[in-house]
């Protein structure tokens, strides 16, 4: 019997649970962290407004589900307008 | 500091002379002044790294202004996307800076200690773990190694297992966080695609895995 040609013992239950989590968050159409990047202030300003972007930009959203790194930036950036705000 | 709509700021920064060097002044203002709210969840205005971080990426921010003026579309105020650009410079560097800080430390303790736990971890189900979970588990790690790409599984070690930011596990693999992430999203389709050919889904796996 031949062995497979990958080995996933190394992968503790714990990661492979987050794995089976993030399927349910994925869709096969889904933007990349470039396109996300590209429009991230125009949706950090509309959340600001207190538009609904999930309505407005689901596919963005859909992306902040995902990647940890790009979430970040935008809650970073969310801070600024927030905090900066005179209001 | 005069309050400036999008074309004149970039009217005033396509310029020379004093007018794009008031320009540069007050975007570095900016930037100076909303940087530290962006950092308040990494670190510490005490921290002795705070100030000279703001500074330098204060600096490397107005670079890269100037150097992407002509991709500023107008779909945000100026600012926001000058914010967003110094956020990516600021969070790249302290998620690298955390990472090497804690391959150190990792390092430090295992010359005295053993490997975390979690790495030593038996992948098999322990005593304590119910029979559903732990023949999901296997049939689940079953599918893993059917499906995924050696490339796949290493870019799920390096984010997963050892923490690795975005960044770093891409200079590694020799690619960049984009490609990263469509490597990523094509595992998490092979593998919803899998369970639906085995009749299954994401809930009901992790349901399993919850009976302990």
């Amino acid at each position: 019997m031949t062995q497979p040609q990958n080995d996933t013992n190394q992968l503790p239950d714990e990661l492979i649970e987050n794995l089976i989590r993030s399927l349910e968050h994925t869709e096969d159409k889904e933007c990349t962290c470039d396109e996300v990047y590209a429009v991230v202030d125009q949706y950090a300003e509309a959340e600001f407004r207190g538009e609904d972007v999930q309505r407005l930009m689901p596919l963005i959203k859909q992306h902040m589900e995902l990647c940890h790194n790009c979430c970040e930036e935008y809650e970073a950036l969310l801070d600024i307008l927030e905090k900066n705000d005179p209001a | 500091m005069n309050a400036r709509t999008n074309e004149s700021w970039l009217e005033d920064l396509r310029t020379t002379g004093p007018v794009r060097d008031a320009a540069l002044d007050d975007l570095h203002a900016i930037v100076s002044k909303g940087l530290p709210y962006a950092l308040s969840r990494w670190l510490s205005p005490d921290d002795p790294l705070f100030t000279p971080l703001v500074e330098e990426v204060s600096q490397e921010t107005l670079l890269r202004v100037l150097d992407q003026l002509d991709t500023f579309e107008g779909r945000s105020m100026f600012t926001t996307w000058v914010h967003k650009i110094a956020i990516r410079i600021a969070l790249t560097e302290l998620r690298r800076k955390r990472w090497q800080d804690s391959s150190l430390d990792e390092l430090v303790d295992n010359e005295e200690n053993p490997a975390p736990e979690r790495l030593m971890a038996d992948p098999q189900a322990g005593p304590e773990t119910s029979t559903e979970r732990a023949d999901m588990l296997t049939r689940i790690r079953r599918i893993l190694d059917e499906e995924l790409t050696e490339k796949q599984r290493q870019a799920l070690v390096l984010l997963g297992l050892q923490d690795l930011p975005m960044e770093e596990a891409a200079r590694i693999m020799k690619t960049n966080r984009n490609a990263l992430y469509k490597l990523l999203h094509d595992a998490r389709l092979r593998l919803k695609r899998r369970l639906a050919a085995e009749d299954l889904n994401a809930q009901e796996v992790l349901s399993a895995f919850e009976s302990r």
